[in-house]
């Protein structure tokens, strides 16, 4: 660079930072073409492995602005400087390739695979390697497979497809997937792994558009993730998004309509039979009929679930346009996305908008990629008791309760909703109907997401970039409350509504530089850096009683209500500075070395703990390029190890100290005054420190039959140091707002993972390939920190409790701890011989184990309980399988999880002979009915003063491994069918390619299970993974797509 | 080359020219370190731990009247609360049951906020009395506390200082437990006013902490001790403060609050905007009333949760008044079919008659709590009833300072303060109707007028426990009892969850 160009560049620099900061977009300027001039042509054509023709392929002439792309036919026509130079070759999805001219002028070329291919490039934080290079655990996940699943998020559509990559999804809209990479390896809060797109922090949840993907890489061990240092503690994803490419302009269009269905459902009793069984119970008890159901006259019937089911509907719809040329390419896509739920009133929509750029000019290279999406969400109140949950209420509710009646209507609920009553038919179930009528809560999430970059090449082999990222999301959620119960004993409420806004920015500041040098055979490359961040929320909330309605319909805004006002609203802010580095060294493509550290600041600790360094090192061999190895059929072997230190900062902002709750008040005085109070409401612990995650990961990668057949292999072990807990604390402390923050010990996470790939060298009209991956996963409690002293014996306490479960040292995280069931009494000998029940226990109960004081009449109580199973599955596996004939395609997908058990509280509640509808499979012990699990049927509550039965009662326990099962299953995730019209079909009209599709997703499980979906997220994602608490199932989708190509 | 340098540098102060501040306090709150400086900080301190009493429904908004009330043989639970019924029957298999966990642990974040006050309050610079007084109300509000753990959970653990995570205290005996509260009682009697100004009435007084020690002692049955902290009130300088209201009734009514019968009185307003019990949402307003009177009202204007016993009219029809009348307190205790005597046609029950509302059907002989209802000045109930409780009665520091007197063998001593009680309702005096009782007759006869005069009110279980009258035989009255295990059910199961957090914790017997 000449000094004279020096002011024009620098002016540069500055306007792209204030750009990236402004995060506007950047309009790339249209690079130049070169003259020559003595020319030839070189033409050819370019096709993919099994011969068919590629269009749209980038050629190139290296190291100039030369270029074009192949056309619908995979021909291209390039003109060149006479005899030589080297032809680029470049296609999405496959692997560059160059090939010097030398004279010719036909070169044709056939281009491989990437996912075959070892000289693909991975992105792998900060820098690009080429695949065979890698030397930590890096998993590649493919578009191609990601795509052909109906995914509301990037992360709900990794299922199966990674080793270690556990993913446990939801069925609502707008719901996001939980995301575990190699086992749990922190208690509290977010387990979820780190996502960079387009190098900034940000997590692709429902607001990022999955069409935008191009590619995804998993960094799982400690080495690859530790350029991220404190934050990486729980697996990286690093998501690229889709870039112009040489040529064009390319249109691309897709659209796809999905239908979907819950498959499965609790088979409930209909009113005839629910006034049958009900009766029964209420006889069997000694109990008088409820008034209603012994007055029932047979003219409702009504089945909750067909009223909250319906028949689902995704849209989805994308349109790109790219292109480029040798010094500048974009891409613009717009997505829409529609998501009408399987639930009553539950819908969800999304629109998104990205410009990616990147321009060329002499040394520095401009780039910027920025999405804009706007995104909704609608849904009644959920959570909280005053909600219930619609996958527990539409099966506990009692058919003989109509939906609705005018007959009902009170001042109490002016709907006229059916619900219980304790003197007609007694029931809590919550009419979801009328909570999707009275209630609403509608989010609108704004969001802005994007980076800049300014490269500058200082010398060849040494490039300076800046990055800016931005994330910034202006988020607007309205929650109304018209008058009316849906319920029995709802505390009757005015009419009211809340208006919350709240605006989250994130920014980013980086600065790196990458190297490149080979000195013969040693070959060095890396990065060096510094990056800044800041993180915070802030949101203000207003809120108003009493909506004014004229005609039956609301007004909603704050002004047009007239009771009382309310508002609030906070500010959370913290800031994260870094040093970062990496060096990547390769001696003779023989021997390669990877040394990594990063040192986080972060404002979420105290001064004495903010600051943590996170080394790692990774060593690899390649075997294969030795002299002395000589296996034919080994076509690449590469052994791999590496050591490392990861962090994980699961804060919030200050939580490293105690603060003052303002919000309790007392009345005093004859005027009955509200006054102010003050108090410490929330323990806090001093001295939270980083979580450390040590990493060894040992594997190979192998090529066999010149890499047709492809194997991954992985051994690790990582123990995390320092774990942050929410420590549930005893009740007698007074704790409230949440279980504190404490750093409580040690994890152990140890698994193998295997990934195979066969793809045949067909050269015929029939191709297919394969792929699967197995992993396994252990997890362990090493300590527990100090969890207090047993004073008796002086040792520390070695668990902590949650719902059923325990946390226990020596065993896996979460695992269940309730009393043993041991079948059903069949007769009084039985009871007499137990004894421990004998004191309510009649022929048809429930028989629990007594651990403590067995065989005595010591009662059955807390302490015989025992473990009972462990959440987490033993072995999960995915398998793809892509097949072509000519022009017909088939793909499939399994994924199969095994050996988890499953808490099934849905079931829980339905089987107890309370207040709930009965299961159509219900089968009680009667002395004629003995082969049966289920225990005599009766009423196990106290009726209107006269105790129940305590032997009904004590069938119910809900801390019992009655409700327990194996939740093993295996899942046809997606099967697709598609068909690739002919070139010529319609090339009059413009159009390049065409393809339409079928696709069902979820079409069947196979499980033993009897709750609606395995596949729960839990009640608490980490100490209680397994709890099916009313999880919203995954849907049964089918879907019909068409795409184009321009 | 040394430009391009330039550059970067410049670029890198350009960048480092943004607002980095890591010590960036929290906008949101202050910390506990900058808190408790002033008499201000002091008085919040304190306001928050009499928060306690509205915080969720676990005390005196709800539930802590069913553990008094709906447990005992006066109650039952006559609603749809299948757990609350179960509970309330004996049949309890589920140790973490909310209606027995959270009001320990409210009774607990009460004794955390005391505990904040006793600690930190004693180092503020600030006026010297009333940095004593507030300590004092601290500790008698923590004494409050701890009575109630110990009646209802016998061997509550200790904690006297703000709580650590790592805090692993163990049971107390009951002994030790009633020994503390005695202990704070003691301590805020010597700090605490004989009364306040108007716009403090609901603070704890001097006169409250006498008659919560002497409930103390005779729960413990230390009748010389509770004679001594009952005498304050009866015959010492509050003898002047208190005296029984002419209408028995007016100790249930919005309108004649804090009377000179209330000893201690919760004062409740009612707040139309609340949206939450939990009193530590910053975001949202809470609840300052109190939501017994929904629960406890007959349908369909209550969810009649909890219903009294029938027997409990007959024990006031054994007597009638010195004119001929029935005994007044029986239509202010109860709306039954003859709340007024006249009967089912004439009772009102919220605006309309008893006779209208239920007629033969199954509510017809149904017999509901009155004394936290609102009937008097409305037709409907809600979650926010603004009638304050009064937690003691002069009349119930008399009858209990008779018991005392009794019990340590003044049985003669007793009688005139029996007698005013009974004479307020207009009944003969005992000294009259039944003069020279034996010790073992006056306390029988005092358990008999005990229910007269605070059935319903929330002392029946302690009253019961402390006779050692708890047992099966209780089922003649109460079916409920039939499942009554003598040696377990006398108190609750201490929450499975703290027993399974701290190894020093064992569980109460039997369970």
């Amino acid at each position: 660079m000449s000094k004279k160009n020096l002011p024009k560049s620098f002016f540069w620099l500055v306007t792209v930072i204030l750009a990236g900061m402004a995060c506007d977009a950047y309009s790339a300027p249209l690079g130049n073409y070169g003259n020559y001039d003595s020319q030839m042509i070189v033409t050819g054509k370019v096709s993919d492995g099994s011969g068919q023709p590629l269009p749209g392929v980038s050629v190139r002439l290296k190291g100039t602005n030369t270029g074009g792309v192949t056309n619908a036919s995979g021909v291209y026509s390039l003109t060149v400087p006479e005899g030589t130079g080297t032809l680029v070759f470049s296609f999405v999805g496959y692997a560059t390739q160059e090939i010097p001219v030398s004279n010719r002028t036909e070169i044709n070329v056939t281009l491989v695979d990437d996912a075959q291919s070892l000289e693909g490039v991975v992105v792998i934080g900060y820098q690009t390697v080429r695949k065979r290079d890698l030397t930590g655990s890096v998993g590649v996940v493919s578009t191609e497979n990601t795509e052909r699943i109906v995914a509301r998020s990037v992360p709900e559509a990794l299922q199966g497809l990674s080793p270690g990559v556990t993913v446990r999804n939801g069925g609502a809209p707008g719901q996001e997937a939980v995301v575990n990479i190699r086992g749990l390896s922190t208690f509290y809060g977010n387990a979820s792994p780190l996502y960079i797109i387009d190098g900034m922090y940000a997590d692709p949840n429902t607001t990022i558009n999955p069409n935008d993907v191009e590619s995804m890489q998993v960094l799982k061990d400690a080495s690859a993730a530790a350029i991220y240092g404190s934050r990486a503690a729980n697996g990286v994803i690093i998501i690229t998004t889709k870039k112009g490419r040489e040529g064009g302009p390319k249109i691309e269009a897709s659209s796809r309509v999905s239908i979907a269905n819950l498959p499965k459902r609790y088979e409930m009793m209909d009113a005839r039979q629910y006034v049958t069984t009900n009766t029964s119970a209420y006889q069997a008890s000694g109990f008088p009929i409820q008034p209603a159901v012994a007055a029932y006259n047979g003219f409702v019937n009504t089945n909750w679930a067909d009223e909250l089911l319906r028949t689902g509907l995704v849209q989805d719809y994308n349109a790109t346009i790219s292109g480029g040329s040798a010094n500048a390419n974009y891409l613009i896509s717009a997505g829409y996305f529609d998501d009408k739920g399987t639930l009553l009133a539950r819908d969800f929509d999304r629109k998104s908008f990205r410009v990616n750029t990147e321009t060329k000019r002499g040394k520095f290279k401009l780039g910027e990629n920025l999405s804009i999406t706007s995104s909704n969400n609608r849904t009644p109140q959920l959570g909280g008791d005053f909600a219930g949950n619609p996958f527990y209420d539409m099966f506990a509710s009692v058919p003989i309760i109509p939906v609705r009646s005018d007959d009902l209507i009170s001042s109490g609920n002016p709907g006229g909703w059916g619900y219980g009553s304790a003197g007609a038919v007694n029931t809590y179930a919550r009419n979801q109907v009328a909570l999707a009528n009275i209630t609403s809560v509608n989010s609108n999430f704004n969001k802005l997401l994007g980076n800049a970059f300014l490269d500058f090449e200082i010398l060849t082999g040494l490039t300076y970039r800046f990055n800016a990222g931005l994330e910034t999301s202006f988020d607007r959620t309205k929650n109304i409350r018209r008058e009316g119960s849906w319920y029995q004993n709802q505390s009757p409420e005015v009419s009211r509504l809340t208006d919350n806004r709240s605006q989250f920015l994130s920014y980013l500041f980086e600065h790196t530089v990458n190297f490149n040098k080979d000195f013969g055979k040693h070959s060095f490359n890396g990065v060096v850096g510094y990056t800044e961040q800041t993180v915070q929320t802030e949101n203000a909330l207003g809120g108003r009683l009493n909506l004014a309605q004229f005609g039956g319909n609301y007004f909603t805004t704050i002004n047009s209500a007239t009771g009382a006002m309310s508002s609030s609203g906070e500010l959370r802010r913290h800031l994260i500075n870094s040093f970062l580095g990496r060096i990547n060294y390769n001696y003779a493509d023989r021997y390669l070395a990877t040394f990594t550290f990063r040192s986080d600041k972060d404002s979420r600790f105290s001064p004495r703990y903010r600051t943590g360094n996170f080394p790692s090192a990774a060593l690899a061999w390649r075997l294969s390029n030795e002299d002395f190895f000589n296996i034919s059929w080994i076509s690449d072997l590469k052994l791999r190890g590496s050591y490392g230190i990861l962090g994980s900062a699961n804060l919030g902002a200050y939580e490293f100290t105690g603060f003052l709750n303002q919000a309790p008040s007392a009345v005093f005085g004859t005027g009955q005054a509200v006054v102010n109070g003050a108090t410490q409401a929330k323990l806090v612990s001093e001295s939270l420190r980083w979580e450390e995650k040590r990493t060894t990961n040992l594997g190979f990668d192998a090529g066999f039959l010149e890499n047709r057949l492809t194997a991954s292999f992985e051994a690790f072990r990582a123990v995390s140091k320092d774990v942050l807990v929410g420590q549930p604390l005893p009740f007698y402390l007074g704790n409230l707002l949440g279980d504190p923050l404490v750093n409580i010990g040690s994890i152990e996470n140890k698994g193998l993972e295997l990934e195979v790939a066969y793809r045949p060298a067909s050269t015929g009209n029939f191709k297919w390939n394969i792929a699967a991956n197995f992993s396994v996963i252990r997890n362990k409690v090493l300590e527990l920190g100090s969890l207090g002293i047993d004073e008796e014996t002086g040792e520390q306490r070695s668990y902590i409790a949650s719902g059923n479960t325990r946390t226990q040292i020596g065993r896996a995280v979460g695992e269940y701890y309730v009393l043993r069931t041991d079948g059903i009494f069949q007769n009084q000998a039985e009871i007499n011989a137990h004894r421990a029940q004998a004191a309510y226990a009649k022929p048809g109960d429930i028989r629990y184990v007594n651990y403590v004081n067995g065989g005595t009449d010591d009662d059955i109580n807390d302490r015989d309980r025992v473990f009972a199973g462990s959440p987490w599955p033993k072995f999960t596996s995915g398998l793809q399988f892509n097949s072509s004939y000519k022009n017909f395609s088939l793909s499939l997908q399994l994924y199969g999880s095994f050996g988890q058990k499953l808490y099934n509280d849905v079931l829980r509640e339905l089987d107890s002979y309370g207040y709930s509808n009965y299961r159509t499979d219900v089968n009680p012990w009667t002395p004629s009915n003995t082969n049966t699990t289920f225990p005599r049927l009766g009423v196990a509550y106290a009726v209107n003063g006269v105790p129940a039965d305590r032997g009904i009662t004590s069938n119910t326990r809900g801390n019992s491994d009655r409700w327990i099962e194996d939740g093993s299953f295996l899942r046809l995730r997606n099967v697709e069918f598609a068909y690739t019209l002919p070139d010529k079909a319609f090339s009059r009209i413009g159009i390049t390619n065409a393809r339409v599709f079928l696709s069902a997703q979820n079409l069947f499980t196979i499980t033993g299970y009897s709750g609606l979906d395995p596949d729960v997220v839990g009640a608490n994602v980490n100490l209680e993974p397994g709890v099916d608490n009313g999880n919203y199932p995954s849907s049964r989708i089918v879907s019909f797509g068409l795409g184009f190509g321009f | 080359m040394k430009r391009i340098i330039n550059i970067i540098i410049f670029s890198l102060i350009i960048l480092a020219g943004c607002k980095r501040d890591f010590d960036e306090v929290n906008p949101n709150a202050p910390t506990i370190a900058s808190f408790w400086k002033t008499s201000d900080d002091a008085v919040k301190g304190v306001n928050a731990v009499y928060g306690t009493f509205y915080r969720t429904a676990g005390l005196y908004s709800r539930w802590i009247y069913y553990h008094g009330t709906l447990k005992s043989d006066e109650g039952f639970g006559s609603g749809g609360d299948g757990g609350l019924n179960n509970l309330v029957s004996f049949n309890q298999t589920d140790y973490n049951l909310p209606l027995t966990a959270i009001t320990w642990e409210t009774l607990y974040v009460g004794v955390f906020r005391a505990n904040q006050v006793i600690a930190y309050v004693p180092d503020i610079e600030m006026d010297p009395v009333l940095r004593s007084r507030v300590i004092a109300e601290a500790k008698f509000l923590r004494a409050l506390f701890y009575f109630n753990l110990t009646l209802y959970y016998g061997r509550p653990p200790i904690m006297l200082s703000p709580s650590q995570p790592e805090d692993v205290p163990r049971n107390a005996t009951t002994a030790e437990a009633y020994a503390q509260v005695a202990k704070d009682l003691n301590e805020a009697i010597r700090d605490l006013p004989a009364s306040y100004p108007e716009a403090e009435v609901g603070r704890a007084t001097k006169g409250a902490a006498y008659a919560l020690l002497g409930k103390t002692y005779l729960q413990q049955r230390m009748y010389a001790q509770a004679a001594d902290a009952f005498a304050w009130l009866v015959t010492g300088p509050g003898a002047s403060i208190y005296s029984l209201v002419d209408n028995y009734r007016d100790n249930f009514l919005v309108t004649t609050e804090n009377n000179p019968e209330s000893v201690y009185e919760i004062q409740f307003n009612e707040n139309l905007a609340e949206n939450t019990d939990d009193d530590v949402r910053e975001d949202l307003i809470n609840n300052t009333g109190t939501s017994i009177a929904q629960f406890y009202a007959p349908p369909p204007v209550g969810f009649s949760d909890g219903a009294a016993r029938r027997w409990l009219i007959d024990e006031f029809l054994q007597e009638e008044t010195e004119t001929g009348q029935r005994d007044p307190r029986l239509s202010a205790s109860f709306l039954y079919s003859h709340t007024d005597p006249a009967g089912p046609s004439a009772t009102m029950i919220y605006g309309e008659t008893f006779e209208s509302r239920y007629g033969t059907g199954p509510n017809a002989n149904g017999v509901w709590f009155r004394k936290f209802l609102n009937d008097h000045w409305k037709n409907t109930e809600g979650f926010r009833s603004p009638n304050n409780y009064r937690l003691i009665r002069y009349a119930d520091v008399l009858l209990m300072y008779a018991e005392a007197l009794n019990g340590s063998g003044s049985t003669a001593e007793a009688y005139p303060f029996v007698d005013r009680v009974r004479q307020r309702a207009g009944l003969p005096t005992l000294s009259e109707s039944k003069p020279n009782l034996g010790q073992q007759a006056f306390l029988n006869q005092l358990k008999h007028e005990r229910i007269l005069e605070l059935a319903g009110e929330g002392w029946r279980w302690a009253d019961l426990l402390r006779w050692g009258d708890l047992s099966p035989a209780l089922a003649v009255r109460d079916p409920e009892f039939t499942n009554f295990v003598v040696g377990r059910h006398e108190y609750y199961p201490i929450p499975q969850r703290d027993i399974d957090l701290n190894p020093n914790l064992t569980q109460n017997p039997k369970y």
